[in-house]
Order: C-alpha cells, then structure tokens, then sequence
C-alpha cells in the first residue's frame, strides 16, 4: 500500500476492519473469563492448531470452505483439549495455577504444530472472492471487508446466542453468580464447557479471517493471537462482553493510526502504551470508587 | 412432607453437621435458629443437593432426596432464596425470574411466560423494574426478587436464608409479610433467620441449632418461652 494512501480516514477505516477481528478475540477471552474466571493462555495456540490443520487440508486438496470449516473444528478439539489438561483437573485450585497450566499446553501446542507442519510458515487461502473496491480517496479491500462483514456476523450470532437462548442465559447467570446459578439448577461445569467450546469456535472463525488476510501464517500466530484478544479484553474492562468489541475496535484503529502517522515501527508500542494508561486508570477510578464508599455507607445503601 | 433424617454433612475434616434431624410439616411455617456458625446454611445447601451429606437420609413427599444433584431437587419442588441474595446483576429483573424457570424451559415456555406476568404484577416492584438490571435495584428489592426468582420454580417447599440479612426493619417487615401470604397460599416454608424475635412471630414449629446438633425443638411458642433462646435470641433479660 502506497503511503499517500494511508490519510487518517483511511487508516481509520482498516482499523476498524482489523480491529473487527480482534473483537472476536477479546471476545474469546472474555466468555472464559466470565464464565470460568480463568484466564486461558493457550487461546492463541488452540487457533493456531486449527489454522495449520486447515492449511494442511487445502495444500492437499484445495477446498477452500473445508479449509475454513475445520479451521474451527481445530480450534474446538485443541480448546477442548486445554480444558481438560489445564482447567478441568485445575477447577478448585486458584485461578493462577490453571493460568500457569495454560501457558505450558500453548508452548505444547506450538511445538507440536512446527513439528507436524510440513514447514514452519505455511500457506492459507485467501479469503477474499471479490477484489477491493475505491470509493472516492478510499480504498475498501476485499479482505478488510471480508474481515470485517465475518467478524459481524459472528459477534451478531454470539450475542443473540447469550441474550436469547436458554444455554447463554445460563452462561451470563453464571458469570454473574455461579452459586446463585446452581441453585437454579444450572449445571455449572457443564456451561463452563459448553462457553469454553464456543471461545474456541470463534476463535477459530477469527483465525480463520485472519489467516485468510495475512495469507501465510507462522507458529507465533499463537503468541500474537493471545496478545491481541488478552489487549482488547483488557482495554475493554475484562469481563465485559461490549467491552471486548469496543477494545477490540480501539486497538485495531490506535494501531493503524500509528501506523499512518508514525509509521510500522511505532505500531505495537502504542498499543501497549495505550493499554498500560487503560490499565493503570481503571485501577485507580476503582480505588477513587472504594475510597468514597466506605463500608458504613456501602451498607446503609444496601439497606436502602 | 420434609424429613432430614441423621444428616452429616463435612468440609473435609471438619463436620459442620454432626447428625441433624427435623421435620417441616405441610402448610406451616418452619424456622432454624443459631448462632454464625452454627450450620444453618450447611443444612439448607446439603437439602438443596448442593452440598452431599456423609449420611443421613432426606425425604421429600416420601421420596428420598439425599445424593440427587441441585437440578433435580429444583424439578422436585423444593427452591432455595440464599443468603445475601445471590441475584444475577448484569442480567435484567425479567432475565433474573427467567432464570429461576431454568429447569422447566424450553418445554414449558408458555406457562413460564405466564407465571412471569403473574409475578410481576403481584409484585409490581419489580413489574416497573423488569428491564432495570437487578444490579440497578435496592437490597429489599433485590430481595424480593429473589423470593420471586425462586417462586418461577414452582416449589411446593420453599427454603429461605436470612431473608433480613443487611436490609432495613421496614422492608423486612413487608418480606416477612410476603412470607406469611405466600404460606398462607399453600407453600411450605424453611426459614433460617437471625432474627428471632421475627421468625419466631410467623413461624408454627422451630429448631434451634447449634454447633450442628439441634440443640432444642417444639412449637415456636414453646422455643420462644425457653429461658436460654428468650436470654441469648430473643434479647430478654431475666427479672
């Protein structure tokens, strides 16, 4: 892409459809973090299992779609395999040691992909079935858009799925209060599973847009994958379903105004800047928020 | 109708009840006294299949119930209001009283539908707040939620924990008046309460427990007139 074209509207527009994907992956976070309250490392590595076995599929055959479809199928078996190794065995043990747990799976899982793999970069289909199209001074691109119109479709699926089904209302009331859930009869671990399963779903359709970009992926997939989606839930107030589009959407955008404005190399490191400000800014609006309700207060407006 | 029989229930070592037996008749109003501590909410969770008794057995209606998981002792007809409330904050009023009909949807969707609109005029409360999140209402509303919530179940025995826990005299008078109609409809009650002086006002037989042993039982007029629980419960002091 030429630098002229990289106005602050355009670089806008790419990072909103960039940052359509990582939304899906803060969105993948934020399900396991709010249903299970455990943070899964091995996220990135499990989209990466997926990514390869769907590359894998096309070398040898071709097919696009397949190579998409069992993108997700990857990614669900390898999630599901985390949650056995790392979660399940971890549940009553404190939330670090489970986090711990995941990261060795991811560094598992990766090295078992640059072993298996037929090399260490592979190819992935391209998923853009159009070509790009400008409209005035801006250029749409084809995978941007791509990108973007499949994050959608998927985030508007999720959402209906928690706010409208009998299963995701058993997942937000557990996120709220698991105890208060099972009184219900709510099976809790089950719904831990079944929100593990659907992280690794959309993860895999995240991946499988990406990768569908990008063209060719390496095994740092997995470590770039967990940076973004951790940022974007992060930046989106960790727990937070509408908070993870949002960060998501923000790093996207912060990351190619950088790139406009800065260039490549200051692309990241504003990134993290950004989420270092969010970080520190939240912590200390919930200190402000403590300190004016001290709990003689706290309780008389509980009792009110 | 509800008969714990010898139950004991552990966290690990330690037994947090050591063989507790009662009985909660059809129609009446049963509540547990004690101290923090003393078991109360053991004795509720393990009825409601959270907890798994070491033994004993509990019957409902003539069948057992000791061992079954939380849902089925929900589909049975026995709904536990837990301490501190437990209301689901992000989620809205109608959502929260949705929820408590988890176990009859989606087959039963049309009555659960009608249940909810019923509930939500009779407490209108919570009829002007359905799209409020549970989090946005007052500890007595959420309260009264809860009761409500555990209502969409449909129990025949509805259990309740510390129903005052944290919330005004006034707003604890209208729960208990709640209570008290809601009994008079026909639901059997299990109260657990600090209160003492309240509980024993509404409540037709009463136990007191302490250190997991039922310590004293009888009608409440008879627990009440006991000089131990009208000295440490009932805040009386001798002439």
């Amino acid at each position: 892409m030429a630098e002229a074209l990289l106005t602050p509207l355009q670089a806008l527009l790419d990072g909103v459809m960039l940052g359509a994907t990582y939304s899906l992956l803060g969105l993948g976070f934020t399900l396991v973090f709010g249903v299970l309250r455990r943070i899964n490392l091995a996220f990135g590595a499990t989209i990466l299992v997926g990514i390869y076995a769907g590359s894998h599929w096309h070398l040898a055959s071709g097919s696009r779609v397949v190579a998409m479809a069992l993108t997700v199928a990857g990614a669900i078996a390898a999630g599901l395999y985390v949650e056995r190794c790392a979660l399940r065995p971890l549940a009553s043990q404190p939330a670090v040691s489970s986090m711990i747990a995941t990261f060795a799976v991811w560094m598992q899982l990766q090295e078992a992909v640059s072993l298996l793999s037929v090399s260490r970069t592979v190819p992935y289909p391209a998923s853009a079935w159009m070509p790009s199209v400008e409209v005035g001074s801006l250029l749409i691109r084809a995978d941007g858009l791509v990108m973007w119109s499949g994050a959608a479709v998927i985030m508007l699926a999720l959402f209906l799925l928690l706010y409208r089904t009998r299963l995701g209302r058993a997942m937000r009331a557990v996120a709220d209060s698991a105890e208060g859930a099972a009184l219900m009869g709510v099976n809790v671990r089950a719904v831990g599973t079944a929100a593990f399963v659907m992280a690794s779903a959309v993860g895999g359709a995240a991946g499988a847009l990406i990768a569908g970009s990008q063209q060719q992926v390496t095994p740092y997939f997995g470590l770039w994958a967990t940076v973004k989606g951790l940022t974007a839930m992060l930046l989106g107030g960790a727990g937070s379903l509408p908070g993870a589009v949002l960060g998501g959407l923000v790093l996207g955008v912060v990351e190619t105004e950088t790139l406009a404005h800065f260039g490549g190399q200051w692309r990241d490191l504003a990134a993290y800047a950004l989420l270092l400000l969010v970080v520190s800014w939240r912590s200390r609006a919930a200190r402000g928020r403590l300190a004016a309700a001290p709990s003689g207060r706290a309780a008389l407006e509980d009792a009110l | 109708m509800l008969d714990v029989r010898e139950i004991v229930t552990s966290y690990g070592m330690i037994r947090a009840l050591k063989g507790v037996s009662l009985t909660a008749a059809p129609g009446e109003i049963t509540c547990i006294l004690g101290p923090n501590g003393a078991g109360k909410t053991t004795l509720l969770y393990t009825i409601a299949g959270i907890l798994r008794p070491r033994s004993g057995s509990i019957t409902f209606e003539g069948r057992e119930l000791a061992g079954l998981s939380a849902d089925r002792v929900v589909a049975r007809g026995i709904s536990l209001v837990p301490e501190n409330r437990l209301v689901f904050p992000h989620m809205t009023v109608r959502e929260n009283l949705i929820a408590g009909a988890y176990g009859r949807l989606p087959r039963g969707r049309r009555e659960v539908d009608a249940d909810l609109e019923s509930l939500l005029t009779r407490f209108p409360l919570l009829g002007q707040r359905a799209q409020q999140p549970a989090g946005t209402l007052s500890g007595g509303e959420q309260q009264m939620l809860a009761v409500a919530r555990a209502l969409m179940a449909r129990p025949r025995l509805l259990m309740m924990d510390e129903p005052s826990l944290g919330l005004a005299p006034m707003i604890v008078e209208q729960i208990f008046e709640i209570v008290e109609r809601l009994n008079r409809e026909g639901i059997t009650v299990l109260l657990v309460e600090q209160n003492a002086r309240l509980a024993l006002g509404i409540a037709h037989r009463a136990y007191l427990l302490e250190q997991g042993r039922i310590a004293l039982s009888g009608t409440a007029a008879e627990v009440g007139a006991n000089d131990a629980v009208s000295r440490v419960y009932l805040g009386i002091t001798g002439r």
